[in-house]
């Protein structure tokens, strides 16, 4: 009496599956691993799967399930390896040909990495049973795709049959975040994860009604190779078309959705948007320029009032190199920012500037005064840096306001003013903050916000993608919604949350790794080599991917979910192939992934007829 | 009621050593003047092009050692003994080898002409054989002689002039076999000088030329070299070759090229084997094939005990 027996559709699939060979039964199977002997006519490759039904006494058909992790051959018979030449045929011996004298067997065979065992007892497969390639339901069920709740086809696996992830396992409902890794150039981490986010978008049945208000996050570290989700590249191909229409999304890129330019093109129902976003170019006086050379339209310019750099506490995110927390900088920011908060009140006739104020001091409480002579009226960073100077460091030799540094050393405050002078000038941050309209990335404005940081100083990279972070954990805290998710694509993330050292923003990722599950913000970290990121943002992430590995890279503990066969080929793997792993699947999976739509480089967009080429030029 | 037993003996212990099947031919006429009159010098080898090479062999073993115990007659002794014999063709037009035509026969031989009742074995079928008399040699020399005349019938079923026979030992068939015999060992030299003196000449490759022999019946007999062997004596290296003379000189003249040409290919790789060269690489690895058909050695016994003194503790039938 057992559940297996009496569910027919286990044996059901036996009749339309192809047998492939039987069990060794050399050496011992195990419940783990096993050794497969190949049919003459048959063939397994390394992750291809297989299924096998084993009678146990007394409890019924067991069904194992099993991923094929090395593929082997022999000459059975053979028994030193000149041997070989005995039997294969072109041995030439004295001018005539001597070969296959020697009689042996070609034996073919593959190791198998159990996968499931159903019903879950964990018992070996017996030795001659017959092995079938898995087909149909026995392959979702060796993929456990059978028990995902919500599957989503993120590639083919190399039977060309869709791999599923668990949104479960993304979105937080059990868990949240993706991990993805590889060395850089040829582990297409960047275009997986706009792939996942791609499909994600597409499939509005899996993520239910909210899902055309997911909102995504992305920064442009690098190049200019995330300014094109909006053009078609010249790379895709009616094979990758149709690998994606396989996974149940029509291939369009992204439609350009920037506030203040217009669309090129109506959108299709459902195509998510995209809208770029780029810091002023420095020294271009008033007139606001993205600071982007590879394309003109598009692109808004973003930047801060002081205003909004004092309400949105964006002070701490000027000091988020690992060493500025080792002396007690983080002590005279909090004081200072503190005070600007309390202080600080706008001024009449200067948009985002502001003036420093005593509360009692304000006419009749206004939210906004007229600025009085001798009075510095705040409009760039660099105002705010000698505002907050006088009171650190009164020019007249007096000893320093202890409302604003509280009593720390007078060497951390010199060191605290260096910086803060050092970080407003304006080949750093100082062209971030400065007054005027706001000019604030609207995120809501698109699906998909690329934030192009590439030509900032790694200090100005470091305040801009802690101030977005913040804004968008601070808004999902605020409205305790957890749909629609709010996804964050951050590659390099060992530049913002490294392993050694302490900064807010490295804290803030590791609540967001801890806290943003539940809260509906997601992140999609990329890496070099995970094993320079912070272990905590690491563990929380779900779902792991990895391209191509360095070698080195490859035996580090992070990546212990593989098999020590995947780990292997990790290094071999093409653009394109990934392996994945899963909470809801034990072994990990390699899977292709299609080309995308859209361009990847500046020399991939396709120059079609169909785009107006002076557009821009108007 | 005689009771049968298996001895807790070595099945092999005071076994007599391999007998030599190149025994000492006692009268024995040779013929020099077959092929070549006067003075002999080496014959290079030459391949006709036959398209299958078939090496036949077989193999035995004792397997236990069996005493029937009869109240009136006293001790009887026995053995159970087996033997496989087969081919490996080699298939030279695809350049390939394979194992044919192999099959294992078991004998339960009793001593003094008995032939008693012998328990079902399951999976091993054993022919009670009775003989003469009652010493270990005599049962291993009526054993040697079943598997003789299986391997014979074996060299009878697939000679052909398409597929050419080289069989381990002498040869027992006097029909015109395509077939060869192909001998390691050497007692004594069937040539007195001068023509002795052509096989230290011989090199690999090379044959000396056919004499006839009679014994039992006529033959063709030649030696051949199948290696040039560093520091060896002029014997190291050679192998005797045998045809049935009703063959016919001409056709026993091309099969003689024929062995000098391709059995040197055939020869064992001198590090490889103690036996090498002459133990030939399509023998060895049949050899090696047909003990592993004669199955487990611990497991035949155990499945002969059971049979015989019935289940031994532990086990369920």
């Amino acid at each position: 009496m057992t559940a297996t027996q009496e569910n027919p559709d286990t044996q059901l699939d036996v009749q339309t599956s192809e047998r492939v060979g039987r069990v060794i039964g050399i050496g011992h199977t195990t419940s783990q691993e096993f050794r497969v002997v190949l049919d003459e006519r048959a063939y397994l490759a390394v992750d291809d799967l297989v299924v096998v039904f084993t009678e146990v006494p007394g409890v019924g058909t067991l069904s194992t399930y099993g991923v094929v992790i090395e593929s082997e051959a022999t000459y059975e018979g053979a028994s030193y390896e000149s041997d070989v030449h005995r039997i294969a045929g072109d041995y030439v011996e004295g001018g005539v040909m001597a070969g296959g004298l020697q009689p042996a067997a070609k034996v073919r065979s593959a190791r198998i990495a159990v996968t499931r065992v159903d019903p879950e007892m964990w018992v070996a497969p017996d030795p001659g049973a017959e092995v079938f390639r898995a087909r149909g339901i026995e392959r979702d069920r060796a993929l456990y795709a059978d028990e995902m709740r919500r599957p989503l086809a993120v590639g083919r696996g190399r039977d060309g049959e869709p791999v599923y992830v668990d949104l479960d396992f993304f979105d937080g409902t059990k868990g949240g975040h993706m991990s993805i890794a590889g060395v850089s150039g040829v582990a297409t981490k960047t275009t997986f994860a706009f792939f996942f986010v791609r499909l994600l978008t597409g499939h509005p049945e899996l993520m239910g009604p909210s899902a055309a208000n997911t909102r995504v996050l992305v920064f442009n570290v690098k190049g200019e190779d995330l300014l094109w989700l909006d053009r078609p590249g010249t790379e895709f191909t009616d094979v990758d078309a149709a690998s994606w229409r396989r996974l149940g999304v029509e291939p369009t890129p992204f439609a350009l959705a920037t506030p203040g330019t217009r669309a090129p093109r109506p959108t299709a129902p459902g195509q998510p948007t995209v809208a770029y976003w780029a810091p002023p170019r420095a020294h271009a006086g008033d007139v606001l320029m993205p600071d982007v050379s590879g394309r003109s339209d598009g692109i808004a310019a973003f930047h801060w009032t002081p205003r909004e750099f004092i309400d949105e506490d964006l002070l701490q995110f000027v000091f988020t190199d690992a060493t500025d927390n080792r002396n007690q900088l983080p002590f005279v920011e909090e004081r200072v920012r503190s005070q600007l908060k309390r202080l600080a009140v706008d001024v009449l006739g200067a948009p985002g500037a502001v003036v420093l104020r005593d509360t009692n001091d304000r006419e009749g409480g206004q939210r906004a005064v007229h600025s009085r002579a001798q009075e510095r009226v705040i409009r760039t960073l660099r105002d705010l840096a000698d505002e907050i100077g006088e009171h650190l460091e009164p020019e007249d030799g007096a000893e320093p306001d202890y409302a604003w540094t509280g009593r720390v050393q007078g060497g951390t405050v010199s060191a605290f003013m260096r910086r803060l002078h050092a970080a407003s000038m304006d080949t750093r941050l100082g062209h971030l903050v400065r007054d005027g309209d706001s000019h604030r990335i609207d995120r809501r404005a698109a699906t998909v916000s690329v934030v192009a940081i590439q030509n900032l100083h790694e200090l100005a990279q470091r305040f801009v993608v802690g101030a977005l972070l913040r804004e968008t954990f601070r808004e999902k805290e605020e409205t305790g919604q957890r749909w629609p998710l709010s996804i964050v694509v951050l590659d390099e993330l060992n530049k913002y949350a490294p392993r050694e050292g302490q900064s807010p923003l490295k804290e803030m990722l590791i609540d967001i790794a801890q806290r943003g599950r539940s809260l509906g913000v997601l992140m999609i970290g990329a890496q070099q080599s995970a094993s320079r990121v912070a272990p905590d943002v690491l563990e929380n992430a779900s779902i792991r991917v990895t391209g191509r590995l360095d070698a080195a890279e490859s035996d580090r503990a992070e990546y212990g979910w593989m098999l020590p066969s995947t780990k292997a080929r990790a290094r071999l793997l093409k653009p394109g192939t990934m392996v994945l792993g899963q909470p809801a699947v034990p072994v990990p999976i390699v899977l292709n992934f299609p080309r995308v739509p859209w361009a990847t480089r500046a020399d991939e967009v396709r120059r079609d007829a169909d785009l107006d080429p002076f557009r821009g030029l108007v | 009621m005689a009771r049968l037993y298996v001895e807790d003996w070595s099945p092999e212990y005071g076994a007599p050593f391999e007998s030599d099947p190149d025994t000492l031919p006692s009268e024995v006429v040779v013929d020099t003047a077959v092929e070549m009159r006067g003075a002999w010098e080496p014959l290079p080898g030459r391949d006709d092009g036959v398209r299958r090479v078939a090496f036949v062999d077989g193999v035995q073993r004792l397997e236990a050692r069996l005493t029937l115990d009869d109240p009136d007659a006293g001790p009887l002794p026995g053995i159970c003994a087996v033997y496989a014999v087969g081919a490996t063709v080699w298939d030279r037009t695809v350049g390939a080898s394979t194992f044919a035509e192999i099959g294992v026969s078991r004998l339960a031989i009793f001593g003094d002409g008995a032939s008693p009742d012998f328990p079902v074995v399951p999976g091993l079928e054993y022919t009670v054989e009775a003989c003469q008399a009652r010493d270990l040699a005599s049962f291993q020399a009526l054993l040697g002689g079943r598997r003789a005349r299986t391997e014979t019938a074996l060299v009878e079923r697939i000679a052909t002039a398409d597929c050419f026979v080289v069989k381990d030992g002498r040869i027992d068939d006097t029909g015109p076999l395509h077939a060869v015999g192909y001998i390691k060992s050497h007692n004594r030299t069937y040539l007195e000088p001068p023509q002795s003196r052509v096989i230290a000449a011989l090199r690999a490759g090379e044959r000396t030329p056919l004499f006839g022999t009679t014994e039992k019946f006529e033959r063709y007999s030649w030696y051949v070299r199948l290696a040039d062997i560093p520091h060896g004596h002029s014997w190291s290296g050679i192998a005797r070759l045998e045809v049935s003379a009703a063959i016919g000189v001409e056709r026993a003249r091309v099969i003689a090229d024929r062995t000098a040409a391709l059995l040197p290919l055939a020869a064992m790789p001198l590090h490889l084997d103690a036996r090498a060269p002459q133990n030939l690489v399509p023998i060895a690895a049949l050899e090696k094939e047909l003990r592993r058909w004669l199955g487990d050695e611990g497991l035949v016994r155990r499945a002969l005990r059971t049979a015989i003194h019935g289940a031994p503790a532990g086990v369920t039938a």
